[in-house]
C-alpha cells in the first residue's frame, strides 16, 4: 500500500479562515446559554494583606442579583493538588481564603443577569484588608525579616534547586572568564483574546466552555476540585482568540464559574475585561540568569556556572511559574558546544501576579543571557562577533550531540543557517546604510544570534503531574469521509488545517473529506493540549498509527472486493488501485460501506467498523533531570539564527528595527505559510519583548501596566520587513520528520537587538545592555552616560 | 438605526454600549471585545462609513446611524475580496482581531494611502498579536492591487 505525497510542503488554505473571517468563529464569549448569568469578581486592590471580612450584603440588595459569594461558601471545593515534590505547597485555592498576596487575586464574586448589574453589585462588596508590609522584588524577598508571603514557611522560596559540578568548576581555574547577570523583564502573552469561562450544569453533568490551550487538563482538574467524577465534565475550548502560553494555565476562575452555574443551578459566564486580564492572568519570564563562563584564548567556551533566579510573583499559579526557569537551564548552551554546566535555579515568591507561562517557555531567557555572554567573550578577546560563534557552534560533523544541558541534538542546520543570516544580515545593513545615509542622528547596527528550541517537551517538569503523549481518533464515514479527533486544539495555529493535510495523506482521501475534531473532551481521546511547539509531532504521531490500523484494513477490504492482493493495492485522492491492473478500482466510499453496512461483504476474518483510536509518546524524551539538573527534556530540537537590523536615534534613544532576517530549520515543513505565520508571529512578540513590553510595578506593589494605552503592543508600524529562509533537517525520529515551530521566532529577537544597538553606538564605548525591555529612555541613558562620563556598568531598574 | 441594511427599532439602556448591543441584542458576534477602552480596535464597525470603536460608543448614540459590522461586509456566498486576500495572505491566525481590521479596511479610501509606510500607520490603529501584521500588510496591497 502506498500513497503518492500531494499535500507536504503545498501551500494549501486553511480550513479555519472563513469562519473566522465571516464572523462566523464561536469564542466563549459567543456562548449564549437561556438564562445565563454573568459573574464579575471582586480583586484585590492591595498586594499583600489579610482578609479581615467581607460583606456581600450591599451587594446582594441589588435587583437581579442571583448571589455573591466568598471563599467560605465554596465548603464543597478542593484546593488544587500540589503535585511537585520539591516546590513548597501553596494549595491553590479559587477565591482567596484570609489572605492575598497580588493586586488583583479574586476575594468574593458576583452573579447577576448581565456584566452591568454584576459590576454594579460588585462594585458594593465591602471588604475590609489589613495591610501587610509588600514584596516587591527578589531581593526583598530574600532580605533577612522579609515579611512571608506563606507564613508557614521559614522564607519566601518556592523552590531552590543547588547544582555543584565539580566537572564544570574545574574547567573555572586558569581561564579567562566572563561573567553577567542578564535579566529579562515581566511582560506577558497578551492574547487579543482575554480568558473567558462559560459553564452549565444539567442532568448531572457539568459543560465547561474554557479559553484554554488544555482541554483535558482543565477537565481532569476540574474533577480534582470539585465534587464531581470526570465523566460528569464536559470541557470545550472553542475558537480561542490566542493562547503563547497564557492559556495554559489551569486557573481558579475555571473552577469558580462551573461551581457557581452548579450552586446556582443556571449557565453562568465570565469574560474577563482587559484590565483583569493584565493583572490576573500569567505574567512570564521575570528571569534574571546570573552566569559566568571560561573561555579559552581563542574563544571557545569551556563552561558556563550560575544561577537562574525567577521572580515568581505570588506562585499561584497551575502549572508551576518557576518551570520556564528549569527550561531555561536546559536550554543554556544552546547550539554551542560547551562541554560542561553547573546552574540551579532559586524561584522566589513577591507581592506581585503569578507568574506562568508565556511562548518560549524560559529559552528566550537562556538566550538572552548565553548570546549576550558571547559578545561580550568576543568584545573582551578582540575577536568578531561573528566569528567567536563559528569557533563554538556545533556542525554536522557532531550529530548527534549531547548538550552539557542534556539535550539532545540529532539533527540541524546549526552553521548552515548561522553563515546564512550572517550573510543576509550584511547584505541588509549595506542596504540600509545606504538608504539612511545623511541622518545625523542615526546610527544603525546588526546582531547576529543562534539558539535552538526544545519542541515536543516532556511535561513532567512543568506540571509534576502530566508526561508527554496525545490522542487521535481516526473514524471513517460509510460515505468516505474521515473524521479525524485529537487530544491537542488550536488557539489559531492552523492546527486543524495542519491536520486536515496530514489525514488526507495518511488515508489517501482529498482534504475536504476530512473534518477534524479538537477542543471538546466528549468527542476527543484524551490530550495534553497545546503548548511547547508539541501539537504536530504529537498529533500527527497519533495520527499515523491510528490510520495506520485503519489503512491495512481498508486495504484488505479494497483488495477483497477486486480479487486483487492487498499487497498490490493503493490508494490516493479517495480512490483504491491495483498495481500493474489500471482499470480496476473501488472508492474510499466501496470499501467504506462494505465496512459499517454491507457487512456482508467483508473479506472473511474482517470485523465490521472502520475507526482506529492511537496514543503517541515521542521517543527520546526524559522526565527526570539528574543531580546536575541536566535533561534531554524535549523529543527534538529546532533550531535558528536570527540577525537584526536597527537605528538607534542618538537624540532620542529611540530604536527601530529596519529588517529582520531569520533562518529558521524546523525540519520537514508540512505547511510553508503556516511554518512562516508561526515564525514571523513570533519574531513580533520577541520585538515586543525586546523594546516595548512590561508589566511595571511601582516601590510599593501596585500594577502601573493596566491597560493596552500603557502596555505597549508593537503595533505594524514597529515590526519591519522580514526575511525568512528555511532549512529542512528532519528529526529522524519524529512523524514526517517535522519539528515544531510555534515558538521559535520569540527567542531571537532580544539578545540580536541588543547587539545591533551596542554595534550602533560603538564609537560611543556604551555599556553592555543586560536587561529587556530595552526602552527609548534606557537607550538614551546609555548614550548620555557614555558621552559624560565613559564606560559605565548598565545600572537599570531592577524590579 | 439600521445594522448591516436592516431596520432596527431597539429600546436600550442609555450607558449600554453599542458593541453589546450588537453582540448581546442582535446575536451578531462577529464584532469581539479586545480592550473596552478603544485602544485594540477588534470591536470596529461602520457607523455611516466610518470606523468607529463600539466599544466606547454608546448604543444611543447610534441612532438614526447606518451601522455595518463584519457579517455586513461578508457577500452571502463566499467571502468579499479583502477577505479573500486576507485568506490567500495569510492575513489571519487567531481571526480574534480580524474583522476590526476588515471593517476599517471597509471604511477607508485606498488612495489615502498611496504607499506602505501610509498602510503601515493605517494599520497599526488595530492591533494583532499572532501575525505580526506581515500577511495583514501583503493582504491588503494585494488586494488594492500594489506590488509588495
Amino acid at each position: 500500500m502506498t500513497s503518492r505525497p500531494s499535500h507536504i510542503g503545498a501551500h494549501v488554505a486553511r480550513v479555519e479562515d472563513d469562519r473566522l473571517l465571516s464572523g462566523g468563529a464561536r469564542f466563549v464569549a459567543d456562548v449564549s446559554l437561556p438564562g445565563m448569568l454573568d459573574a464579575a469578581f471582586y480583586r484585590s486592590p492591595l498586594p499583600h494583606a489579610l482578609i479581615e471580612r467581607v460583606d456581600t450584603g450591599e451587594a446582594l440588595q441589588v435587583p437581579g442579583v442571583a448571589g455573591a459569594f466568598t471563599a467560605d461558601d465554596m465548603t464543597d471545593v478542593s484546593p488544587f493538588p500540589d503535585f511537585h515534590r520539591t516546590a513548597r505547597p501553596v494549595s491553590i485555592f479559587p477565591l482567596a481564603r484570609g489572605k492575598v498576596r497580588y493586586v488583583g487575586a479574586p476575594i468574593a464574586v458576583v452573579v447577576a443577569p448581565d456584566r452591568y448589574g454584576a459590576e454594579d453589585a460588585r462594585d458594593l462588596v465591602s471588604v475590609d484588608l489589613e495591610p501587610l508590609d509588600p514584596v516587591v522584588s527578589v531581593d526583598e524577598a530574600l532580605a533577612a525579616e522579609a515579611p512571608l508571603l506563606y507564613p508557614e514557611w521559614p522564607d519566601n522560596i518556592v523552590i531552590r534547586s543547588a547544582v555543584t559540578n565539580p566537572e564544570a568548576i574545574a574547567e573555572f581555574e586558569g581561564r579567562m572568564t566572563v561573567s553577567g547577570r542578564y535579566q529579562v523583564g515581566r511582560h506577558a502573552g497578551v492574547p487579543m483574546e482575554t480568558r473567558g469561562v462559560a459553564a452549565e450544569y444539567r442532568d448531572g453533568r457539568l459543560t465547561v466552555w474554557t479559553s484554554t490551550q488544555f482541554p483535558h487538563i482543565a477537565r481532569t482538574m476540574l474533577s480534582y476540585c470539585l465534587p464531581l467524577d470526570e465523566t460528569d465534565i464536559r470541557v470545550i475550548a472553542p475558537d480561542v482568540g490566542g493562547g503563547f502560553g497564557v492559556k495554559a494555565e489551569f486557573y481558579t476562575e475555571e473552577v469558580t464559574i462551573p461551581w457557581l452555574a452548579m450552586r446556582l443551578g443556571r449557565p453562568v459566564r465570565w469574560i474577563e475585561d482587559r484590565r483583569e486580564h493584565l493583572i490576573s492572568a500569567c505574567h512570564a519570564r521575570d528571569l534574571t540568569l546570573d552566569l559566568e563562563v571560561a573561555v579559552d584564548g581563542d574563544g571557545r567556551f569551556r563552561a558556563v556556572r550560575g544561577m537562574a533566579i525567577q521572580d515568581l510573583g505570588a506562585a499561584e499559579m497551575y502549572p508551576y511559574g518557576f518551570s520556564p526557569a528549569f527550561a531555561a537551564v536546559s536550554h543554556i548552551t544552546g547550539p554551542y558546544r560547551i562541554p560542561h554546566q553547573s546552574v540551579g535555579v532559586i524561584a522566589v515568591a513577591t507581592n506581585k501576579t503569578p507568574c506562568g507561562a508565556y511562548r518560549g517557555f524560559g529559552i528566550p531567557e537562556a538566550t538572552f543571557a548565553t548570546e549576550r555572554l558571547m559578545d561580550k567573550a568576543a568584545d573582551r578577546l578582540g575577536i568578531d562577533r561573528r566569528e567567536i560563534r563559528r569557533r563554538n557552534l556545533i556542525g554536522r560533523d557532531d550529530l548527534p550531540y549531547r548538550t552539557s544541558s542534556g539535550a539532545i541534538i540529532d539533527s540541524g542546520s546549526h552553521r548552515e543557517a548561522f553563515e546564512e543570516t550572517v550573510r543576509l544580515t550584511s547584505e541588509s545593513l549595506d542596504r540600509w546604510r545606504a538608504r539612511l545615509a545623511g541622518d545625523p542622528h542615526l546610527r544603525l547596527g546588526s546582531g547576529v544570534v543562534s539558539y535552538i528550541e526544545g519542541v515536543t517537551p516532556s511535561y513532567y517538569s512543568t506540571s509534576g503531574h502530566w508526561t508527554s503523549f496525545d490522542s487521535c481518533s481516526v473514524r471513517m464515514n460509510p460515505d468516505g469521509t474521515a473524521v479525524v479527533s485529537v487530544g491537542v486544539s488550536t488557539t489559531g495555529q492552523g492546527l486543524e488545517s495542519m491536520l486536515t493535510s496530514l489525514a488526507a495523506e495518511a488515508l489517501g482521501v482529498g482534504r475536504h473529506q476530512v473534518r477534524v475534531v479538537m477542543g471538546d473532551t466528549d468527542r476527543t481521546p484524551y490530550g495534553l493540549g497545546s503548548w511547547g511547539s508539541r501539537s504536530t509531532n504529537v498529533a500527527s504521531g497519533a495520527l499515523r498509527e491510528a490510520a495506520d490500523v485503519v489503512m491495512e484494513k481498508a486495504t484488505r477490504i479494497a483488495a477483497h472486493l477486486m480479487e486483487a492482493s492487498p499487497d498490490d493495492i493503493s490508494v490516493h485522492d479517495g480512490r483504491f488501485g491495483v498495481r500493474g491492473t489500471p482499470g480496476a478500482s473501488v472508492t474510499w466510499r466501496d470499501v467504506a460501506t462494505v465496512a459499517n453496512i454491507r457487512t456482508t461483504d467483508l473479506p472473511e476474518g474482517v470485523k465490521p467498523g472502520m475507526e482506529a483510536t492511537a496514543s503517541y509518546d515521542p521517543p527520546g524524551i526524559e522526565h527526570h533531570p539528574d543531580e546536575y539538573g541536566r535533561v534531554n527534556g524535549c523529543a527534538t530540537y529546532t533550531n535558528a539564527s536570527h540577525g537584526a537590523v536597527v537605528s538607534v536615534d542618538v537624540g532620542t534613544g529611540k530604536v527601530r528595527v529596519l529588517e529582520y532576517i531569520v533562518a529558521h530549520d524546523c525540519g520537514t515543513v508540512i505547511n510553508p505559510q503556516i511554518v512562516r505565520g508561526q515564525v514571523v508571529g513570533g519574531i513580533a512578540q520577541g520585538i515586543g519583548g525586546a523594546l516595548l513590553e512590561k508589566l511595571h510595578y511601582d516601590e510599593w506593589g501596585n500594577p502601573m501596566s493596566t491597560s493596552l494605552l500603557d502596555y505597549h503592543l508593537p503595533t505594524a508600524t514597529e515590526i519591519p520587513n522580514m526575511v525568512v529562509r528555511h532549512f529542512q533537517s528532519p528529526a529522524p525520529a519524529m512523524p514526517w520528520g517535522a519539528k515544531g515551530a510555534g515558538e521559535a521566532g520569540i527567542i531571537g529577537p532580544a539578545p540580536a537587538i541588543a547587539a545591533a544597538i551596542e554595534e550602533a553606538l560603538s564609537d560611543l564605548g556604551v555599556a553592555e545592555i543586560t536587561r529587556t525591555p530595552i526602552t527609548a529612555p534606557h537607550v538614551l541613558s546609555l548614550v548620555t552616560s557614555s558621552v559624560s562620563g565613559g564606560r559605565q556598568e548598565d545600572r537599570g531598574d531592577h524590579r | 438605526m439600521s445594522v448591516n441594511g436592516r431596520p432596527i427599532e431597539l429600546v436600550l439602556d442609555a450607558r449600554k454600549l453599542l458593541v453589546d448591543v450588537l453582540r448581546e441584542d442582535l446575536g451578531l458576534t462577529g464584532t469581539h471585545i479586545g480592550c473596552e477602552q478603544g485602544s485594540c480596535g477588534a470591536c470596529t464597525v461602520l457607523v455611516d462609513g466610518r470606523p468607529v470603536r463600539s466599544c466606547i460608543m454608546l448604543g444611543v448614540q447610534a441612532e438614526g446611524c447606518d451601522v455595518t459590522t463584519v457579517e455586513g461586509i461578508t457577500p452571502e456566498d463566499g467571502l468579499n475580496p479583502m477577505q479573500q486576500a486576507f485568506k490567500d495572505h495569510h492575513g489571519l491566525q487567531c481571526g480574534f482581531c480580524t474583522p476590526g481590521f476588515l471593517t476599517t479596511l471597509a471604511g477607508v479610501t485606498p488612495d489615502a494611502y498611496p504607499d506602505e509606510e501610509s498602510v503601515r500607520e493605517l494599520l497599526s490603529g488595530n492591533l494583532c498579536r499572532c501575525t505580526g501584521y506581515e500577511g495583514i500588510l501583503d493582504a491588503v496591497l494585494a488586494a488594492w492591487g500594489r506590488d509588495r
